[in-house]
């Protein structure tokens, strides 16, 4: 349908008009309206670009002083301008990555259990309604699963589950003997928690368009029920997972409050879960107040134009795997 | 046949319907354990958001039920008076203001964009149309790096509500610009077609027929852009100030947001501060839900009207 092209033909003193796959207008007729268009979307590419630039430029200084050895060191240590200063962002690269790494496993392995029993196992009247439920819980802003994790889980690691696990035999080899109220793991158990509406609202609907043909038939070879979804609706539907994954992984990577809340902002070397870290988002978010006037802010905004780079290669990584499976599933 | 009737035969088949049994039985095993796993994973995926919400209606109810928490101005609490609290009466316009700015820049620009997205294959709407999906997946924080390096300095205008809206937009735009898209390419092929054959030129038709029919799609983008933006604090956070404790409405003044406040009363030390940022997260739930349900019904009436 998308390829079909017609041939309008319009009145005798006009050229006809054709309209390809996407309807696009002759070029010969445009008016105002067009021009409209044209100019508010050349305005949008301007501001993208300038969004590239300004974060890249603003970066330039950091990365001028101190090179490479901003990204590859440790530490955060700002002078009043006699002696040099030095920023490494090393720690909020890897607990960016660690973060939601954790987090992500956890939402995937859950929320696809999750999508498959809502709409394989769930009576349909019941469907619609979890499934707006989980739309709505998607919308709840970052803030709020940051409230909820400063305020209850935070002080319940503290209060209860730390002191529960460091009193099991061998928990103080493996945990230490306090174990603090923030940690990387905190916040990366939130912030799968917050990525979990968003994986589901997407991966339901993937798994929901799963041809029940494919399903039937499977089932009517013998095959069991979890041989269904694991072998016939899980591949069939991959593309899709996939596109929610890296929606949810994105999510996870941007995620600022929740991590600058929970994560506890230390810049350290010690990457172990259960100690207190920060990621990029976060350290940015926490720090820039304080970096008024001072050279931390270029720092900052290295740490912002690395985040943006991350983002960025991964948006473009999941288009062009998403693109190339199709093709494959296409082919086949 | 008379061959599969001898003794030895008869043995080897009991043992191949013995092994299939066993087989069978474990794959039923696996299947049960599986399948229950997968009903776990609702309950392991339910227990967190309910208490979520458990927590923020028996912890926020109070507060939003209360006139004088959108009518009064923030206190905050001293070591000799802890419960002392004020209303959010600023940060409620604050969120008021910044939205509405932002809608004035972004609504019209994303909806432009949109409509072009969907009427032109062309190579620059390509890259436009990837862009686009770059941007939507662009961690909210740099559009408040974005609007500080821009509005605050490179203009000179400061932290303000200006540079607030800026940021928001920036989010907005390619969330709007992308559900415009979609919902105009949605349009039938032949309600064009018949605009064009009765000799109505390109921007006619798509003003007068194609924009029309789309609308309720462009409508709901943009709730569903806004209910992003209201719950938005990284991009807000940055740029406006933060300090602001009187109304202004004015885009030059410091600002403050609800998400901003919250984010502000997590971390002091009083829990009569604590307990307000519930009552503040559970009007913005409230807020969110209902625009994301009324967008949700609205546009469900209007497809099934059009039916």
């Amino acid at each position: 349908m998308a390829d079909a092209t017609t041939t309008i033909t319009a009145p005798a003193d006009q050229p006809a008009v054709r309209v390809e796959g996407r309807q696009r207008p002759s070029t010969r007729s445009r008016g105002p309206y067009e021009w409209t268009l044209i100019v508010l979307s050349a305005l949008f590419a301007i501001i993208a670009f300038w969004f590239v630039g300004s974060i890249f430029f603003k970066s330039l200084p950091a990365f001028h002083q101190q090179g490479l050895s901003l990204v590859t060191g440790v530490g955060w240590n700002p002078t009043d301008g006699t002696t040099p200063s030095h920023y490494g962002l090393l720690t909020m690269i890897i607990g960016t990555v660690e973060t939601s790494g954790i987090a992500i496993v956890f939402a995937v392995i859950i929320g696809t259990g999750t999508s498959l029993a809502i709409n394989f196992f769930l009576p349909a009247r019941l469907r619609t309604i979890v499934a707006t439920m989980v739309e709505l819980l998607a919308a709840i802003p970052s803030v709020v699963y940051g409230i909820w994790g400063i305020l209850v889980l935070a002080p319940w690691v503290l209060n209860t589950f730390g002191p529960w696990l460091s009193s099991l035999p061998g928990g103080t080899a493996v945990f230490g003997t306090t174990l603090a109220g923030k940690s990387l793991l905190l916040a990366a158990i939130v912030l799968a928690v917050m990525i979990l509406p968003t994986y589901v609202a997407i991966s339901r609907e993937v798994i929901g368009a799963v041809p029940h043909e494919l399903v039937e038939a499977s089932l009517s070879l013998g095959a069991t029920k979890w041989q269904t979804l694991w072998k016939t609706v899980l591949p069939t539907g991959r593309i899709g997972l996939f596109g929610a994954t890296s929606l949810a992984l994105g999510r996870a990577f941007g995620e600022t409050i929740a991590v600058s809340l929970l994560a506890g902002g230390v810049v350290q070397t010690n990457y172990h879960p259960l100690a207190e870290g920060t990621s990029l988002a976060a350290f940015i978010a926490n720090q820039f107040g304080e970096a008024q006037g001072s050279d931390q802010i270029p720092a900052l905004f290295a740490a912002g134009f690395i985040l943006m780079l991350m983002s960025f290669g991964m948006s473009l990584l999941s288009t062009r795997l998403v693109a190339r499976q199709r093709k494959a599933a296409m082919a086949s | 046949m008379t061959d599969l009737l001898s003794p030895i035969d008869s043995e080897v088949r009991a043992h191949v319907r013995e092994r299939a049994e066993a087989t069978r039985a474990r794959r039923q095993a696996v299947s049960s354990i599986m399948t229950g796993l997968c009903w776990a994973s609702i309950a392991v995926a339910a227990v967190p958001l309910v208490m979520i919400l458990v927590e923020l209606f028996s912890k926020g109810w109070s507060y939003i039920t209360t006139s004088s928490f959108y009518t009064q101005l923030p206190q905050a609490p001293t070591l000799f008076a802890q419960n002392q609290l004020g209303g959010i009466s600023n940060s409620l316009v604050g969120s008021l203001v910044l939205i509405v700015y932002a809608c004035i820049a972004a609504v019209p620009i994303g909806i432009g964009i949109g409509v072009y997205l969907a009427e032109h294959d062309t190579k620059p709407a390509a890259v436009l149309r990837t862009v686009t999906a770059t941007m939507i997946g662009a961690p909210s924080i740099l559009m408040g790096l974005f609007a500080y390096s821009v509005i605050v300095i490179q203009f000179g205008v400061g932290f303000s509500i200006l540079a607030g809206s800026f940021g928001l937009a920036v989010l907005m735009l390619p969330l709007i610009a992308s559900t415009t898209e979609l919902s105009v390419r949605n349009v039938p092929h032949t309600l064009r077609e018949a605009g064009l054959a009765l000799g109505a030129r390109p921007s006619t038709t798509s003003l007068r027929i194609v924009i029309p029919a789309a609308l309720t799609g462009i409508v709901t983008g943009c709730i569903l852009a806004i209910s992003r933006a209201v719950g938005e604090t990284a991009v807000v956070y940055l740029v406006i100030g933060g300090t602001a404790s009187a109304i202004t409405w004015k885009p030059l003044d410091f600002g403050n947001s609800l998400p901003s406040t919250i984010y502000g009363d997590v971390q002091s030390s009083y829990s009569s501060q604590h307990d307000q940022a519930w009552g503040i997260a559970l009007f913005l739930v409230l807020v969110i839900f209902v625009l994301s349900l009324a967008a949700r019904i609205w546009s469900a009436r209007k497809q099934k009207v059009r039916r």
